[in-house]
């Protein structure tokens, strides 16, 4: 499934945190979503999973309108990684990810072989697997980060979003996730802040400015010098990487 | 062992304990029929019980025969609903609101009630129409809708209502006293203090046809919950992310625990700590999904209602302490333990 | 001869005169009351009285003209005082506060109970009357033998007799110097209880369990019946018969299982205009009775044995008198007094 969002606006109260976004996604591509903090990312994230209502403009995933679908419907297909989650619940990583089945069990139905693979595979791909029976308060912010990834997982979803996964993650896990993301054939909408990850991991990126896109496309489309300095505040020089054949952002500081 | 056959030993075990539970709660119900303010020979309480349920025609005294029956039966089948009404709540409202303090009465429920109690005590309000329970209830009613309209207005994070009901529930306390003061003597003071303080004394079956079915159909009504409440754990965007309509569900749950707490606090007075300390209890011994706590939740409750009850009417000889003391002197070392054993574990 | 006839008059007069103040009280008057000196320089003019049944007393002495505020009312005053009591000031029909109190500027403040005028009173304490130069009498039936300090109704360690209202109207009689008056009333009320005792001769021994219901907070729960050494303990002693509760506390909170396991032969039950819990109407405490499964059991249910006394008989006040004869006649029309 692909994802249209076509001028779509978002205020809180008086704020207009997101001003007529119209953005694409092909199916099975990532799109990375930049932009200064404040920019509205994490807000469009929440309206094209209908977390938030839109005030205006059509979101939809494939031939469907989100606002014709049902929650339970939405959650199936979409699946949606906040940046920060906690609790005090004393649950197991395991627990965490069983949750990410929720939409798919009904009340009466009991926990079947597929639920179970879902589960499974979701802790193998985050490599949380060995540590399935710890308490979630003993992880540590980058792990559960990763559990959550795995919960969203387990939602066999069609479509993930994911506001700024790699926050706390190391390097290691930073660059596991993002790679296990662009090869899951799964279209997704990732935030970011590290524009050198964005460039190396998404197929597509869209840069917002106050609730509105400034630049969007392919990644050495939109990363250049002059976008970076005007948008971001700082200077920078874009070349095309030996290593890894994408584009590479150096920072100028003076 | 594979996750599958590992789950069900889990559920062998789990059967085991269920039973377990509900022998010991018609242990306990055995015992606080037995036990009272007067010596009855355990040979004439079954007696007396083995008449009314089976239609036998034992000899006994009319007195004994309705004090066991239509006193101490139905005040401990009232102790055991309302007892894990109390809990049931806790354990809900701990869920939504996301707040291990959180019970029955944070939301203004059990302020409202002594005030909507004491108007009728004391002022005379409605009397005629409005006995001490209707009056209670109606207050309960008033104080939880006044709750639950500021905490829309405010936004509506688990911190917030609770903040709301903080903000409810003094109101209301202080309508209370300020009716105490300003117009009880001292012999209605002393009364609505014993009131505030929950008793089982004036129970009879007319409040267990209400009691038990309220306590079942609140069960059942929150078991059809479960998924939402397990879902809960991460707050309420990622309970909406997981396919739950969160606010059906916060209207449906908040209303019925409104509804059952309302109705215990109208019929027995407000009785405290049951319905936060069970829970914890319940989540250490079964685990915090939903699905077991529940049920674990109410028969613990019921368990330890009853077991309150008894000790009440026998630990000061020809006296009855209120019982909301009894619950409270048990309730909070038994919280303390169990916040002692979670830190160990964790 | 007219001028030794005019000094004979003179003092004839004069023996006259002495005759009478032979009883009169001296003053400075200094009496203990409730363990408390108090002393009184000529007798009070003006009084402020806390508690129906100390204001009753005052009435009944003829110092209604005295009195410029009353406080405490549980029902209507007795109907031969209803004209001048309708005079009086009415400070509140509950507590009063001290100001008001204080502010009718009396010379003496009469209180029925130790919880409005006393250490924990809550109107005021004694010794803040005093250091405005106002005197106060306490009735002696709540300080002899009576403990207060818990607020409630307070704990009688020794059986309430008509002698502790007795003391009081001797005392106030003395205080107010009108000795006669004290002494009449004195004599008539305990005619009065001689005749209700004679009345049902028979029933003494009889030793008739008897229980005194006053009221419930919910009818069905746990009832509020007059302890072992209240003022209904004393009518029931005064007749013969015997209480079935045995607790010190004037009122307590009894459970039915325990009423009706004593099977009470009698049940008094109280009268009063207020309602304020639903078990203070008596027809709702007879239905209670003959309903429920366990009390309509019991031995006085079943022969109706109920009588109705006004509930302020069974506070200690002169209105005791009323609350022998009224159980008096209840046991002779039972037929329980042969």
């Amino acid at each position: 499934m692909s994802i249209r969002i076509d001028k779509v606006s978002f205020a809180a109260g008086d704020t207009v945190i997101v001003n007529g976004v119209s953005l694409a996604v092909e199916k099975g591509k990532v799109l990375g979503l930049l932009g200064p903090n404040g920019s509205g990312k994490s807000s469009l994230l929440r309206l094209i999973c209908r977390l938030r209502k839109a005030r205006s403009g059509f979101i939809r995933l494939g031939e469907d309108d989100i606002s014709s679908l049902s929650r339970a419907d939405l959650a199936r297909r979409v699946a949606f990684v906040e940046q920060q989650s906690a609790t005090d619940t004393q649950l197991t990583v395991r627990d965490v990810v069983r949750l990410g089945r929720t939409p798919h069990r009904g009340l009466l139905s009991s926990w079947g072989a597929a639920d179970d693979a879902a589960v499974e595979e979701a802790l193998l791909r985050v490599g949380m697997r060995e540590r399935a029976g710890q308490l979630w308060q003993t992880l540590s912010g980058g792990e559960r980060q990763r559990v959550h990834i795995a919960r969203s997982l387990a939602q066999s979803p069609s479509e993930l979003l994911l506001d700024e996964p790699t926050n706390h993650l190391d390097i290691q896990h930073q660059l596991d996730i993002l790679s296990l993301i662009s090869k899951l054939g799964i279209t997704s909408v990732v935030a970011l802040h590290d524009l050198n990850l964005a460039a190396m991991f998404c197929d597509s990126l869209a840069v917002l400015e106050k609730g509105e896109v400034v630049a969007s496309g392919a990644p050495e489309d939109v990363l250049t010098e002059d976008m970076i300095g005007r948008v971001f505040g700082v200077r920078a020089h874009v070349q095309k990487s030996a290593v890894h054949g994408r584009h590479h952002i150096q920072y100028v500081i003076d | 062992m594979s996750a599958i056959s590992a789950r069900k030993q889990g559920w062998w075990a789990l059967a085991a304990l269920t039973v377990a539970a509900f022998l010991f709660l018609g242990l306990m119900v055995s015992l606080a029929v037995s036990i009272g303010e007067i010596a009855i020979p355990l040979a004439t309480t079954a007696e007396a019980v083995l008449n009314r349920l089976f239609g036998t025609d034992f000899e006994l005294s009319r007195i004994h025969q309705g004090i066991v029956w239509d006193y101490r039966l139905s005040r401990a089948l009232v102790a055991a609903s309302a007892g894990a009404s109390l809990s049931l709540c806790g354990a809900i409202l701990q869920a939504l609101l996301r707040n291990p303090l959180a019970e029955p009465y944070v939301l203004g429920i059990s302020a409202g009630a002594s005030t909507g109690a004491v108007c009728v005590m004391i002022l005379g309000f409605g009397y005629g129409v409005l006995g001490l329970s209707s009056g209670a209830f109606i207050g309960a009613v008033i104080a939880f809708l006044l709750v639950g309209f500021l905490a829309t207005g405010v936004g509506g994070t688990g911190e917030r209502i609770i903040l709301c009901g903080v903000a409810g529930s003094q109101l209301f306390n202080a309508l209370t006293s300020y009716v105490v003061t300003t117009s009880a003597n001292a012999e209605q003071a002393r009364g609505i203090l014993f009131w505030l303080l929950g008793s089982l004394s004036g129970v009879r079956w007319p409040d267990v046809y209400l009691s038990v079915p309220i306590a079942l159909i609140g069960f059942i009504i929150c078991m059809a919950h479960v998924r939402a409440l397990d879902a809960f754990a991460f707050g309420t965007d990622a309970a909406a992310s997981l396919g739950i309509s969160v606010r059906r569900v916060q209207i449906v749950l908040f209303g019925t625990t409104a509804a059952m707490t309302a109705s215990v606090v109208s019929m027995v007075g407000s009785i405290g700590f049951v319905g936060l300390v069970i829970p914890h209890a319940a989540r250490f011994l079964v685990g915090p999904a939903h699905g077991r706590l529940l049920p674990a939740t109410a028969l613990g409750g019921a368990i330890f209602m009853v077991g309150a009850d008894i000790v009440s009417r026998i630990i000061i000889p020809q006296q009855i302490l209120p019982i909301g003391v009894v619950t409270a002197l048990f309730g909070a070392p038994a919280f303390a333990v169990i916040l002692y054993r979670v830190r160990r574990s964790a | 001869m007219r001028q030794i006839l005019a000094t004979m008059t003179c003092a004839f007069g004069l023996a006259g005169l002495a005759a009478p103040s032979l009883a009169a009280t001296r003053y400075p008057l200094t009496i203990t009351n409730c363990g408390q000196p108090v002393t009184f320089q000529k007798a009070p003019a003006k009084i402020v009285s806390i508690g129906q049944g100390m204001t009753e007393v005052l009435f009944s002495l003829g110092l209604a003209d005295k009195i410029t505020g009353t406080a405490v009312w549980v029902g209507p005053v007795l109907p031969q005082y209803a004209e001048a009591n309708s005079k009086i000031k009415r400070l509140a029909d509950n507590d009063p506060s001290f100001e008001s109190v204080v502010g009718q500027e009396p010379d003496l403040v009469a209180a029925e109970f130790e919880w409005h005028v006393g250490a924990q009173g809550s109107v005021g304490k004694r010794e803040q009357f005093a250091d405005l130069g106002i005197n106060t009498y306490l009735a002696p039936a709540d300080c002899v033998a009576k403990v207060n300090t818990d607020g409630g109704d307070g704990v009688r360690k020794e059986l309430f007799t008509m002698d502790l209202i007795y003391q009081e109207i001797a005392e106030l009689s003395e205080i107010f110097d009108v000795k006669e008056r004290g002494d009449a009333l004195i004599a008539q009320l305990k005619r009065r209880e001689a005749d209700a005792v004679a009345s049902i001769s028979g029933a003494s021994g009889k030793n008739l369990p008897v229980v005194f219901w006053f009221s419930s907070k919910d009818v069905n729960g746990d009832a509020f019946i007059a302890g072992k050494n209240s003022a209904p303990a004393y009518i029931l002693k005064t007749i013969g018969a015997r209480n079935v509760v045995t607790t010190e506390e004037e009122w307590p909170l009894v459970g039915w299982e325990t009423i009706a396991e004593a099977n009470p032969q009698v049940i008094v039950i109280a009268t009063m205009d207020r309602r304020r819990y639903a078990a203070d109407d008596p027809k709702v405490k007879v239905d209670f009775l003959e309903n429920d499964p366990v009390t309509r059991e019991l031995h006085a249910v079943r022969n109706k044995h109920f009588v109705m006394m006004d509930a302020q008989s069974m506070n200690p006040t002169i209105r005791t008198i009323d609350g022998i004869e009224t159980l008096a006649n209840g046991i002779k029309s039972f037929g329980l007094s042969q």
